[in-house]
């Protein structure tokens, strides 16, 4: 009968099979142009000749640059979550003056580039940088100089553009987080401890996840700043480069391509299946509205 | 709310699909690079405008820019700036074998030569030909030198502090140089590949023995602060690199054109002179266009703009009296010497390969 209420239609039943794929067709076609054919013809490559991916997982540089990319990446994402947990939280709940201007500086390492991060991690932290010139004019001692260029330096690179990626996304979650929970938890006599592990981590556990997944999946394809920065310590993006530019080594550049973005899926999807034993062991009512926060944080 | 959970769990491994998509994508950009790279070149000039598209056209490496500039005032003709350094030109070329972008490319001479032997150009003899000797050229027409250069040491006197003016390829491996010393990666320009092979030369190696080469540059390791893949022609001139392995008219444009306290050494034990080539691509886009601008290239105005970078014009007598007196006396250039092309080509891949290997390391 419902379904026969011309305002109920109006407002919310589900249009009809056919327009739903219509309105899907977009998106279809662009996962077709952009996604699928691209890695056709990547595994076209990559299996053109002989035992490209032999040659990949062989120990090597190859083998090095994508063992390189997990742990850069991994570092990286667990470090950026954790430095943005307390200031997520203070841009989610407290008021204070300048917090949208915060905010908004916040979100201005996210539109730079790679190569455009590199070069200012050169002005911070290379041989004359502003860094180790402050120091020395301080101390007269030669610290730091040249950091850009070490694999700490890139790992701080990293962070440059991850720390805000994880704040942005953690303070969309947080600001969803439901006090009245903690202040139920506090009249039930619960002990900040038992608080803090029985009440907000298992609240704030998808949102922690969904931001990992974010970051590390943004670090493992980052080219710009490892092209400028790396010396010796090479990530998988930057061998590809180098297999294209200077051997046109098709094979071996889709090769490392697949597997690169075949370790990235493998993580995430490891990060999402603790997502589900995390709900399997059933935890509270407001998780929905957190994940659908740290959801929609994601795409600011 | 369960329904409200269920929903968000599904969002939230939208989101890591997202992220991952993310991942794909940019791995999918770095091979789309090349590619994405003459479109944009093109998309420099507006459609009614005509142009050249020349492959390896940095702007600060022997007056391309202004080179360039001068070429559009006298025929109003555009030729877009490229970054890409030699090896990375030849590569883009072979990749778009089948569907030309390019009218023309730029290389240090063996990587040109290697274009050329891989059927990537097409034959053409500018005006002016027979002024180019004929070792820098071609006998059919598919490369030819534009001017020449030599490989020197390039430092930034105030950057180096208290450290003397190194002059040889000895000297520089002392500690006293540690973390100051940069040469590009030789997978990137081809003025690097001239500088690994003819050091290997110079070693006491060979086409078929890397290691004297590969020994000395290991050691030399130790100083180095990086091996760039695009121009640090301002790090040099700022300071942030107070020792670069280049092109030696590199660095008397710094020192002359920009005003830097910058010194050019030809080391003690010798240095390596390097042709600078072009060719037409096979399929150019815009043949008449492209001839048209190699002819020019190759005549008085064109050479003597390049001279004001300290490349020294093939036409020799383009060089201006001013800029030749700027150059080091020609008792420091007899120690270089010229490396032969075709060797050189026939060796780059391996070499290459055995630098990144042995120098750049197996990446730990």
């Amino acid at each position: 009968m419902a379904g026969r209420d011309p305002r109920r239609r109006a407002l919310g039943a589900p249009p009809p099979a056919a327009a739903g794929f219509l309105l899907a067709l977009p998106l279809l076609l662009f996962l077709v142009a952009l996604v699928l054919w691209p890695v056709s013809h990547l595994v076209a490559a990559a299996t053109h000749g002989p035992g490209a991916f032999r040659v990949v997982l062989a120990a090597g540089r190859y083998r090095t640059a994508l063992v390189n990319s997990l742990l850069l990446s991994a570092a990286a994402a667990g470090a950026a979550v954790l430095l943005s947990l307390v200031p997520a939280w203070v841009l989610a709940r407290e008021r204070f003056a300048g917090r949208q201007l915060l905010r908004a500086a916040m979100a201005l390492p996210l539109s730079f580039s790679g190569v455009l991060v590199g070069f200012l991690m050169v002005v911070m932290l290379g041989r004359i940088g502003a860094i180790p010139e402050l120091v020395r004019w301080l101390t007269g001692r030669q610290l730091l100089a040249g950091a850009a260029y070490t694999p700490a330096g890139l790992f701080v690179a990293y962070l440059y553009f991850e720390v805000p990626r994880a704040v942005l996304t953690l303070e969309a979650a947080f600001r969803r987080f439901p006090p009245e929970l903690d202040a139920a938890a506090r009249t039930l006599g619960a002990s900040t401890r038992e608080r803090l592990l029985r009440v907000r981590l298992p609240l704030l556990a998808p949102a922690l996840r969904a931001s990992l997944a974010l970051t590390f999946s943004a670090s493992m394809g980052s080219f710009g700043v490892a092209l400028i920065l790396s010396r010796r310590f090479t990530v998988a993006p930057v061998e590809i480069y180098t297999e294209l530019t200077g051997f046109s080594n098709d094979a071996v550049a889709g090769a490392l391509c697949l597997l690169l973005a075949l370790a990235t899926l493998a993580a995430d999807r490891l990060l999402a299946q603790g997502g589900r034993r995390w709900r399997r062991a059933g935890s509270g009512g407001g998780l929905g509205g957190l994940r659908q926060a740290a959801a929609s944080g994601t795409r600011s | 709310m369960p329904t409200t959970m269920g929903h968000a769990a599904r969002h939230a491994s939208r989101v890591a699909g997202l992220a991952i998509g993310g991942a794909i994508a940019s791995g999918l950009v770095i091979a789309a690079g090349f590619a994405a790279a003459p479109s944009s070149a093109r998309t420099a000039a507006p459609a009614t405008e005509k142009v050249v598209i020349q492959y390896d056209c940095i702007p600060n490496y022997a007056n391309w820019g202004s080179v360039t500039a001068l070429y559009k005032k006298v025929s109003g003709v555009t030729v877009p700036p490229d970054p890409k350094g030699s090896s990375v030109a030849l590569a883009a070329l072979e990749r778009e074998r089948d569907h030309p972008v390019a009218d023309c490319a730029y290389y240090s001479g063996a990587i040109g030569l290697q274009a050329a032997q891989k059927g990537l150009h097409q034959p053409y003899k500018p005006k002016g030909w027979e002024v180019i000797p004929t070792e820098l050229k071609d006998p059919a027409g598919l490369w030819w030198t534009v001017h020449t250069s030599t490989i020197a040491i390039l430092v930034n006197t105030k950057a180096l502090g208290t450290a003397p003016v190194p002059r040889s390829w000895h000297q520089l491996l002392d500690p006293a140089y540690k973390g100051m010393v940069a040469y590009d990666d030789p997978t990137w320009g081809g003025t690097s590949y001239t500088l690994v092979y003819g050091l290997n030369l110079l070693m006491g190696g060979s086409d078929a023995n890397f290691k004297p080469g590969l020994a000395y540059l290991k050691q030399l390791d130790a100083n180095v602060s990086s091996y760039p893949r695009e121009s640090i022609y301002n790090a040099v001139l700022r300071g942030e690199v107070p020792i670069w392995i280049n092109a030696d008219g590199n660095g008397y444009k710094m020192r002359h054109v920009d005003g830097g306290p910058i010194e050019v050494v030809i080391p003690a034990e010798g240095s390596f002179t390097m042709p600078l080539v072009m060719g037409m691509a096979k399929g150019a886009p815009h043949p008449e266009e492209t001839r048209r601008y190699f002819d020019w290239l190759l005549g008085p105005e064109a050479q003597a703009e390049f001279a004001k970078a300290f490349f020294r014009p093939v036409l020799a007598r383009a060089m201006p009296a001013d800029v030749a007196a700027k150059f080091l006396p020609a008792r420091e250039y007899a120690r270089a010497r010229p490396l032969d092309l075709a060797r050189m080509a026939a060796a780059a891949d391996a070499l290459k390969r055995a630098w990144l290997d042995e120098i750049r390391g197996a990446g730990r």
